[in-house]
């Protein structure tokens, strides 16, 4: 049931709501989860808004064990070892930014050079400095800002426990 | 499958289900073909698991299963867009994690298909997995393979159903008919209609002619196409003639070599040995999961150091295990030395054309697994491949040097491992150095790009081909197979009568033929089933059908035996007399039968339950 709403809505994200209900029915789903999707199926367990963020959070910890580096008291270790595990975690650390975010400087410009300000809304520039009392046009760049263009997060299935970022782990050995 | 063709195909696909990568490609079949205009093959983007409840399109699906136990993933989050009650997990994710659970992971299962030692229908894999997973054959999980990539397909062309389309899967060109039946058995298990097996090299051939238009100004008659395809797990050659009839250009594939278990994953593992090897010297102990890290890093490590050309050395991290990641951080470093020193002394060293490979360990009490080749020297591989050519001298079509050496005129590449530069430059010189020897001039390199996805590429590309016009290439069988036949000896306790091979397919048997057996007969008692046994050979391409040897030494390998059942109702037990026919399909199967004087026919089966002690 709560898997049924899961997978559709997942396979909404997929194709981008691309393909028809009369497609979907032909792809054999509609009979193979027959007896699970009802009409009122209940939704699945409130989803909140902090689950995206902790789902993030997860995939960094995943893919570049950046909660592990972050928890982790480094001060007593030398630059150079410190520089070493920093060297592959950023890199692991991008890419899985890259692969779920879009990111885009807010003004792409070069900094310390002047730049116009593409709006006045505060939640896109942000003056400093000597700034008169009339917002200005524009100024030197010091910041180029960051923007999401688009965020791309796999749903969560039900049984999903978003709060768990990272399972722990059991060796037999 | 039974309402056959009710929708004319719209496309053809190419499928090059990998050892340990597959991809999907395929180009729309035209009502007008023209044989000059380009086929317009696409690769299909393939959704799968790449972590637990995220599907992702990959142009590449890797090669693995993993079998999940009760506590291996969350409920739910092996669903795929089309089965949302999927209970394993095909591609990356299966692959990430079986690393961390080695019992549970199918892999290689390409490979296993080939390996006569072994029943390939029985549950065999994961071959490592403990007590209580349910294994399954290397059918099976070729099976599931292909099943996914026709379910990727029917996702996404929802009216171009897969079953409808014209299929062709590439196989080794060293698989053997067992091997070949067995690929086929899965991939109608999986939902072929209309399915041709198409070898790979010939297909990377296929590629490069989509790729270049003008290649009929490239090559010219009486060239010697010399194909090298380093994958994963497996090398293979193949030699392709380019010859002339009617004034037109023709293609024929003249050679292929034995199935050699070594590949580019062995390469990493040697560069991940020589690394901990040198932090054992510093007294730092890695295990087997930090090896596996390791085994990753040093792929990625050696990929930047054989792109960029002035870097010396590659600094690999073993990350901490737990949470303590900057505390347990094992620093490393792989060095060009490393590379020059396992490729090119272990993998790609510069031998003598004479230098054959180690042999194969044939010791009876061999551990049972894959058949791993003994010798990892590609090179001294591919000195035994063309000197193989040399004892057939009805293959006019093969260049050869004074020395009897076949010397190709061109080299064409594929496979992951050479993409890098540096390994395709040392098998380059080392033909240069043997074609010196036979005084003949440097071979050529043929530019081929995308060496990941050319196989599938050129399959469909065949396709197209095939049904507009366009260039073929002419192959055939490319062994020969024979019969074994007691010879009629009186009995010495304790010695087995002496077993004659009567050729019965010859090398370049072409498809859509039939060849009857002249001068045999054999008695077959009916009600009862008879065995025959069966062996090839890619070297001894002079047999002709018909012939019978003694004195074969080691020269024949043998496969599963062919067995012959009669339809229930025939129960009695007249002996009837026989004589075999030979017949290899349009799409390229290979078909032994049993003839009576009177026209009955029965068709001879592999016997792969019959374990086979080479």
């Amino acid at each position: 049931m709560k898997i049924g709403l899961a997978f559709r809505a997942f396979f909404n994200l997929l194709f981008g709501g691309k393909l028809s209900d009369g497609v979907i029915t032909e792809l054999g789903l509609a009979k193979k989860s027959a007896a699970s999707v009802k009409p009122a199926a209940p939704p699945s367990p409130a989803r909140t808004t902090s689950d995206g963020a902790l789902q993030f959070l997860g995939i960094l910890q995943r893919d570049s064990r950046l909660v592990d580096f972050l928890m982790e008291d480094i001060s007593s270790y030398s630059d150079d070892q410190v520089g070493a595990a920093v060297r592959e975690l950023h890199d692991q650390c991008r890419d899985a930014v890259a692969r779920y975010v879009s990111l885009q400087p807010v003004i792409d410009g070069v900094e310390g050079t002047f730049a116009k300000a593409p709006s006045k809304d505060p939640n896109v520039v942000k003056f400093i400095g000597n700034v008169p009392a009339k917002t200005p046009d524009g100024g030197t760049l010091r910041h180029k800002g960051w923007r999401a263009t688009k965020i791309d997060l796999p749903a969560l299935a039900a049984q999903q426990d978003a709060t768990v970022l990272a399972p722990a782990e059991i060796e037999i050995e | 499958m039974s309402k056959k063709q009710q929708q004319a195909a719209r496309y053809v696909i190419g499928i090059d289900l990998g050892t340990t990568n597959s991809a999907l490609s395929y180009a729309e079949i035209q009502a007008e073909p023209d044989p000059f205009a380009p086929a317009n093959v696409q690769l299909l983007p393939i959704p799968q698991l790449v972590n637990p409840g995220e599907v992702r399109e990959e142009s590449l699906l890797p090669s693995f299963l993993y079998l999940p136990g009760s506590s291996d993933f969350p409920a739910g989050t092996l669903a795929l867009p089309w089965d949302e009650e999927r209970g394993y997990a095909v591609g990356q994710l299966a692959q990430k994690r079986g690393a961390d659970n080695v019992g549970r992971l199918v892999s290689s299962a390409k490979s296993w298909l080939s390996h006569s030692g072994v029943d390939r229908t029985s549950p065999l894999l994961p071959f490592r997995a403990p007590e209580g997973v349910d294994k399954i054959s290397p059918v099976e999980a070729s099976r599931r393979y292909l099943e996914h990539l026709r379910e990727a397909w029917d996702a996404r062309m929802p009216d171009a159903k897969f079953a409808n389309q014209q299929v062709l899967v590439t196989v080794p060109a060293s698989f053997d008919a067992v091997a070949r039946e067995l690929t086929q058995d899965a991939a109608k298990q999986a939902g072929c209609g209309d399915l041709t097996l198409l070898e790979e090299p010939q297909a990377a051939f296929y590629a490069w002619i989509e790729r270049h238009s003008d290649w009929r100004e490239r090559v010219h008659p009486g060239d010697l196409i010399l194909v090298v395809d380093i994958g994963g797990g497996t090398t293979d050659f193949s030699l392709i003639a380019v010859t002339e009839s009617d004034g037109t250009l023709a293609l024929e594939r003249v050679a292929v070599g034995d199935h050699i278990l070594l590949g580019g994953d062995n390469i990493d593992l040697a560069l991940a040995g020589a690394v901990a090897a040198r932090l054992a010297e510093k007294g730092t102990r890695i295990d087997s999961r930090q090896m596996q890290a390791l085994w990753n890093n040093c792929r990625v490590a050696k990929e930047k150091l054989l792109s960029g050309e002035s870097a010396q050395e590659q600094p690999v991290t073993i990350l901490g295990k737990g949470t303590g990641l900057v505390g347990g951080t094992i620093k490393a470093s792989l060095l060009r030395d490393d590379i020059d020193k396992v490729i090119g002394e272990g993998f790609l060293p510069a031998t003598g054309s004479n230098e054959m490979p180690a042999a194969q360990r044939r010791v009876g009490l061999q551990e049972l697994g894959l058949p791993y080749a003994a010798d990892p020297a590609i090179t001294r591989h591919l000195a035994r491949f063309l000197r193989q050519q040399a004892s057939s001298a009805q293959q006019s079509a093969v260049r050869r040097g004074p020395g009897g050496l076949a010397c190709p005129t061109h080299v064409l590449f594929n496979g992951g491992v050479l993409n890098a530069t540096m390994a395709r430059q040392r098998i380059l010189a080392t033909l240069d150095a043997w074609l010196a020897e036979e005084g003949l001039p440097p071979v050529k390199p043929l530019s081929g790009e995308d060496l990941m996805h050319a196989v599938a590429r050129g399959a469909a590309y065949y396709g197209i081909a095939r049904s507009g016009g366009g260039v073929r290439i002419r192959g055939g069988v490319p062994r020969t197979y024979y019969v074994g036949v007691e010879s009629a000896m009186p009995s010495i306790p304790g010695f087995p009568a002496p077993l004659k091979a009567l050729a019965v397919v010859p090398f370049g048997m072409e498809e859509g033929t039939d060849t009857p057996i002249p001068g045999r007969e054999f008695g077959l008692v009916i009600g009862q089933p008879a065995e025959f046994r069966f062996f090839t050979s890619t070297s001894r391409k002079n047999d002709q059908v018909g012939d019978l040897f003694e004195d074969y030494g080691d020269q024949l390998e043998e496969l599963s035996p062919m067995e012959v059942s009669f339809p229930a109702g025939e129960t009695s037990s007249e002996v009837v007399p026989v004589s075999f026919e030979t017949v290899v399909t349009e799409t390229g199967m290979l078909q032994l039968w049993c003839v009576a004087r009177d026209g009955r026919r029965w068709k001879l089966e592999f016997n792969v339950r019959e374990k086979v002690n080479a």
